[in-house]
């Protein structure tokens, strides 16, 4: 091809493309003047201060070209150690664009091990994903990751249908076929529930959308991870996070949706026991 | 194909064929840009006695394309027509309306609506003033109910005022199993599959001529795709590969290979989907590195694997991860 040939093709193609890249701003805006954020911001923090550049505290992992906005993987990794005197107590996880943009709030304790949540959200249009990290001194630290994917929010609830005989259905997978005491242990949740988004094409709007609202985790009765969830969560909810069991007992997970269902699952953890799923 | 695909700028600049394509239809709509929608070129190929394709675009819909983004066709009997698919948009519909009318005068008894994909319903109003029977699976309205708006949307999005006039045809008759279909001297099988492609899959199976129209139960060239489930998917290309054909017609794309050597490439690709997805799952890999990961090595053999194979793989893992 010579060369006027191709200048002629690439202004084509230039307008071809013109239409998806009109509709969906294509490059990263910058983070820091978002319009989408500070109402937010205001609402969720009000007056206090965040370190916009949290990545020694906190950083999110995700792919910023999403293939499935109704389920779009990404990590949470607190970047310090829980101690004692200096640990994360929560973690929020804001898609500042949807339509309820806080995805998330995970509690986590110094027996958490490790502040750290791995799960699926949905996105409704391309934006970033935020997370704000609050330390047990108040201090708030942020990192956040831009993702192109949109669609995932008004996206059908009924696509992977949930039998009532299975709704509630938890599943324990550990990543460690033995569990070790006294560090923390990667452990994946899942719950079979539709986690219906209010904005599904499908909803009435008169009906309250059926989601998993909160998840507790505790092992002998004291809390591992408590979040507070919402529909930017994708259905059969799958959350990733670390316990770290001094001696054997009892891992307990309570799951209430917004029937005010209520579902728990336990299994008991011993050194030399086998763990399901690992 | 699938119901939201986005177009990737940089996928389309590697084919020359694209270039070809837009420039031409850039060319052709600034000529007629004050007439409604319409398909300039529409060919259909006659596969078999009676039985005319119309083999849509591979590429993603586009203002340039009008929707013309799957295989559709029809079937012509001595009493009526019986239309597989309608395409995915007015235009498109108008389009095959035309081309059905170069072929015979018989009254359009039936349209059969394969699946709840835009891609082949969008274009099913061309056909109201016929009055037809609108055939679907049984879950079918279920689905077009939680879809319709999004669709509708999306349409619009990426077509703008070319999309007037595409809207949404409600089915009027309901096939739980198998309907058998009298198009006057010779017989069709409309036949309702178990969840595969989507919950709500429809084949049509010409009696006199054999030809099985598989709709998205078979791709061939263009990357298959799972919006429902890749077990069930699976289990029906077995059931498929059983019926005895002389022809077939895929849902997108368009090949040389017998039946049922041809469901081959497909089963082949699904199968490794399967196989390194449970092996992802059994390593304790995450969802993320299922994605990263599995089934690269089949992008070679396949159109549009960047848009819609970490989708599969996606689906995938969120089914098996429940084994």
């Amino acid at each position: 091809m010579n060369g006027g040939m191709h200048r002629i093709a690439t202004v084509l193609l230039a307008l071809a493309c013109a239409v998806p890249a009109a509709a969906n701003e294509k490059a990263e805006p910058d983070a820091a003047r978002s319009p989408y954020w500070e109402p937010i911001r205001q609402l969720m923090f009000g007056d206090r201060v965040i370190n916009p550049d949290g990545r020694d505290v906190i950083r999110v992992y995700l792919n910023t070209r999403a293939d499935d906005a109704s389920t779009v993987p990404v990590a949470v990794k607190a970047q310090i150690a829980q101690t004692d005197n200096d640990y994360i107590k929560a973690i929020y996880l804001i898609v500042e664009r949807n339509p309820s943009p806080t995805a998330g709030v995970f509690h986590f304790t110094p027996s958490s091990g490790r502040a750290q949540v791995e799960t699926r959200l949905r996105f409704e249009d391309f934006s970033f994903v935020r997370a704000v990290a609050e330390m047990n001194d108040g201090k708030l630290y942020m990192a956040q990751r831009w993702v192109k994917a949109a669609g995932g929010c008004s996206a059908p609830n009924g696509k992977n249908f949930v039998p009532e005989a299975l709704l509630g259905k938890m599943k324990l997978r550990f990543d460690d076929s033995f569990v070790t005491y006294g560090q923390p242990n990667l452990v994946q949740l899942m719950i079979r529930h539709p986690n219906e988004s209010a904005l599904a094409a499908d909803f009435d709007a008169g009906k309250v959308p059926q989601f998993v609202r909160s998840v507790k985790v505790s092992f002998e009765g004291k809390p591992v991870m408590d979040a507070e969830v919402d529909f930017s969560i994708s259905d059969n909810p799958n959350f990733r996070f670390y316990f770290s069991p001094q001696d054997k007992g009892e891992l307990k997970i309570e799951v209430e949706d917004t029937h005010d269902r209520r579902f728990t699952h336990s299994v008991p953890i011993a050194e030399g026991s086998p763990l399901p799923g690992g | 194909m699938a119901p939201n695909a986005y177009g990737e700028c940089l996928d389309r600049m590697k084919i020359t064929a694209t270039i070809l394509a837009a420039m031409s239809v850039i060319v052709s709509q600034t000529a007629t840009a004050a007439q409604p929608a319409a398909i300039g070129k529409f060919e259909i190929t006659e596969v078999a006695p009676g039985n005319y394709v119309h083999y849509g675009s591979l590429q993603e819909r586009s203002p340039q394309n009008l929707g013309d983004n799957a295989n559709i066709g029809f079937i012509v009997g001595e009493r009526c027509v019986l239309v597989v698919d309608a395409g995915g948009s007015l235009a498109v519909g108008l389009a095959l309306k035309k081309a059905i009318r170069g072929v015979t005068q018989v009254p359009i008894c039936h349209v059969v609506l394969t699946h709840v994909h835009p891609d082949h319903f969008f274009g099913a109003a061309a056909f109201l003033d016929d009055g037809p029977d609108f055939i679907a699976h049984r879950n079918y309205p279920r689905q077009l109910a939680a879809r319709a708006r999004p669709y509708l949307n999306y349409l619009r999005r990426d077509l703008g005022d070319l999309a007037d006039g595409s809207e949404i045809v409600q089915p009027t008759m309901l096939v739980d199993a198998r309907l058998e279909v009298d198009l006057g001297g010779r017989t069709v099988l409309v036949q309702a599959w178990p969840p595969a492609h989507t919950d709500d899959d429809l084949t049509v199976f010409d009696r006199s001529t054999r030809t099985f129209w598989l709709s998205d139960l078979l791709f061939v060239e263009h990357t298959p795709v799972i919006d429902a489930t890749i077990t069930g998917f699976l289990a029906v290309m077995e059931a498929l590969r059983k019926v005895d054909a002389a022809h077939y017609v895929a849902g997108h794309g368009r090949s040389q290979q017998p039946w049922p050597q041809v469901l081959e490439p497909q089963r082949r690709y699904f199968t490794v989907i399967l196989e390194e997805t449970r092996a992802a799952i059994r390593n304790r890999k995450t969802i993320q590195q299922a994605i990263d990961e599995v089934g690269l090595a089949e992008a070679k053999h396949w159109a549009a694997f960047e848009t819609f194979h970490r989708r599969n793989v996606t689906t995938a893992y969120t089914e098996l991860e429940w084994e």
